[in-house]
């Protein structure tokens, strides 16, 4: 299927909004541009080999001069993408218009182009171009004299006369229609990403508060609920939807792969009952909003490929067919906004700070040796924070420095080291986890105590 | 005696995230006792081979290192004959805070930048010192013989 077909299918089928579809890069519009222009070059007897001939020309020739210097004014032909002039304003309007064109300059008297070592055909083509300037409605634009105006003006304009040789301009209106139909859509398509974004951010927030509001730890009743959205989250971001985090995967993902990875997260937590769990409609009703804006980072994901893939297809098609070589020119011009994963990186990160962050997961507190939560936490000399338990097993082994840093801090901790602002906060938000290890503590400490046997003194008794 | 839950923790996260070029797996009736495999390093002389190695956590793990020992044929002046290491992290500098995968990437770094000035293998690290070409081509050769997949 034709590239173009395939994007309008996939914009009509994929389920964008309406105001996103009306933002999309308008491929078909831009391909009728380019068989214009096209039929506009071949009207000038510019097809696409001659141009791709004299461009490479020039090409070649830049090289072979560029040890002197690299823009003294001898080229033959040029094509203009903007006006140079353009750039010494790109700081207060960072759009300018596009207005290319192509420049030749060809000798006065002969109408043979400057330097030019073309073929037979190429040159009589463009002989007759020269010759016939005067005639047609191709504008002949007489440069003004070197001495009027170089001392009034250092800009570009003068260094490109040469004497005996005049320039001509070929004005290219079906190019300029093209190249400001997508500078305009590429404006729309930012725009549309920013009001996304802030559409994003108040659902996000409002999210945030209602997560927050159900998991207070302060509130008894919701100490099984602060469990369970625990555990949604900690799958969430275990399951690496957006970004991977390991080794082996540390980029941000493509619409596929995030979408595979959201499916796995939603089958997960359906299979272990997590959803079942959350008995409250209140509950129910955030976590689908939850997914649906999960959702929506996945759906503006795919927009923002699609839309870049057709710009990207949309100027290769424009090259093959004119041969100006401004697929590598245009991207730097006219940065493409990266809808797709800037939006994602923006959400993602909002509902980190938003939602994720307002309950405390257990891996953020659990000690570097026993990996359980650091109950009871112990503040070592150089900072760093352990369980008491390790610690106990540490300074009875004689190991004195710190696992982390190597520091001799563990030899001088005592009860003072104990970081009872850290206690507190793991008694508020991890109640259960906090009485599981107090008991396998009290447990060790009798072991250490009495022995093996301690262990078994039920049994015993 | 019941297997602690940081070597429950550590081996499922081997598992579900291995770390590239080198995998570990638990024996089925000793979940302390592992089954160790490191690619080489590319640009080293042991590129292209995969060396077995066995890894044991004692009682006291993470207290005390774990025990590792090369079971495939390497020439390299920091492991001996009979497979031992020579690396500091696994003796003098071990701390609890480090984990099986830390220490797995410790080794592989450790085949990339062999070090003759903290010998265990005396004849190799000595090799090494005098024409370090030739034991570069040895090693190589070692690799080939002994380390083919």
């Amino acid at each position: 299927m034709k590239y173009g077909q395939w994007f309008k299918q996939r914009l009509k089928n994929d389920g964008f909004p309406p105001d996103w579809v009306d933002s999309a890069i308008s491929y078909s519009q831009l391909k009728k541009c380019i068989n214009k222009l096209t039929a506009e070059l071949a009207s000038v007897g510019l097809d696409a080999a001659t141009l791709s001939k004299l461009l490479k020309h020039v090409e070649e020739y830049n090289t072979s001069t560029a040890a002197q210097d690299a823009d003294d004014g001898s080229r033959s032909f040029e094509y203009i993408l903007a006006d140079n002039h353009a750039n010494d304003a790109s700081s207060k309007k960072p759009r300018t218009p596009f207005h290319p064109k192509l420049l030749f300059h060809v000798n006065e008297s002969t109408g043979e182009i400057l330097g030019a070592n073309l073929d037979d055909k190429t040159r009589k083509n463009l002989q007759m171009l020269a010759v016939e300037t005067g005639l047609t409605e191709l504008r002949v634009f007489e440069e003004p004299d070197t001495d009027s105006i170089a001392s009034s003006d250092s800009a570009s304009c003068t260094s490109n006369k040469k004497a005996g040789y005049r320039t001509v301009e070929v004005p290219l209106t079906s190019d300029s229609e093209f190249f400001s139909t997508l500078a305009t859509e590429l404006s729309g398509l930012e725009q549309l990403q920013d009001r996304e974004e802030k559409r994003m951010h108040n659902e996000i927030e409002g999210l945030g508060r209602q997560v927050a509001r159900m998991t207070d730890p302060d509130r008894k009743s919701n100490r099984r609920l602060l469990a369970v959205w625990r555990e949604i989250f900690q799958v969430y971001i275990e399951s690496d939807i957006f970004f991977g985090h390991t080794e082996s995967d540390h980029a941000a993902h493509n619409a596929d792969k995030a979408t595979e990875r959201f499916q796995k997260f939603c089958n997960t937590i359906a299979t272990q009952g997590l959803v079942d769990k959350i008995k409250k409609p209140e509950g129910l009703r955030a976590l689908n909003t939850f997914m649906h804006i999960n959702r929506e980072i996945l759906q503006g994901l795919r927009f923002g490929e699609i839309n870049h893939t057709a710009m990207l297809k949309i100027l290769k098609k424009f090259d093959k067919q004119t041969a100006l070589g401004v697929k590598s020119s245009f991207p730097q011009r006219l940065e493409y906004p990266e809808f797709s994963e800037h939006l994602a990186k923006a959400t993602c990160a909002e509902l980190n700070n938003q939602i994720l962050s307002s309950i405390p997961q257990l891996e953020d507190y659990s000690c570097p040796m026993c990996m359980e939560l650091k109950w009871r936490p112990v503040r070592l000399r150089c900072g760093h924070t352990f369980c008491i338990r390790c610690l106990i097993v540490m300074q009875t082994d004689k190991q004195h420095n710190c696992p982390l840093c190597r520091e001799k801090t563990v030899v001088d901790a005592c009860s003072d080291n104990l970081d009872l602002e850290l206690a507190d906060f793991l008694k508020k938000w991890f109640p259960d986890e906090v009485k599981a290890k107090q008991k396998y503590n009290e447990l060790m400490a009798g072991v250490d105590q009495y022995g093996e046997v301690y262990k078994e003194r039920c049994v015993v008794m | 005696m019941a297997l602690p839950k940081r070597i429950i923790k550590e081996t499922e996260r081997l598992m579900a995230e291995p770390v590239p070029g080198i995998s570990a797996v638990p024996h089925e009736d000793n979940l302390r006792y592992f089954d160790v495999h490191i690619h080489g390093p590319s640009q080293s002389p042991y590129e292209g081979g995969v060396f077995k190695l066995e890894l044991f956590l004692p009682d006291d793990y993470p207290m005390t290192p774990p025990k590792i020992r090369f079971l495939t044929k390497i020439y390299h002046p920091n492991i001996d004959r009979l497979g031992r290491i020579c690396l500091d992290v696994l003796k003098s500098n071990w701390s609890p805070a480090l984990q099986i995968r830390t220490i797995l990437l410790s080794i592989q770094a450790l085949l990339g930048a062999p070090n003759p000035d903290d010998p265990l293998a005396n004849d190799v690290a000595q090799r090494w010192k005098e024409d370090q070409n030739a034991a570069i081509e040895t090693a190589r050769q070692w690799t080939q013989e002994h380390a083919k997949p």
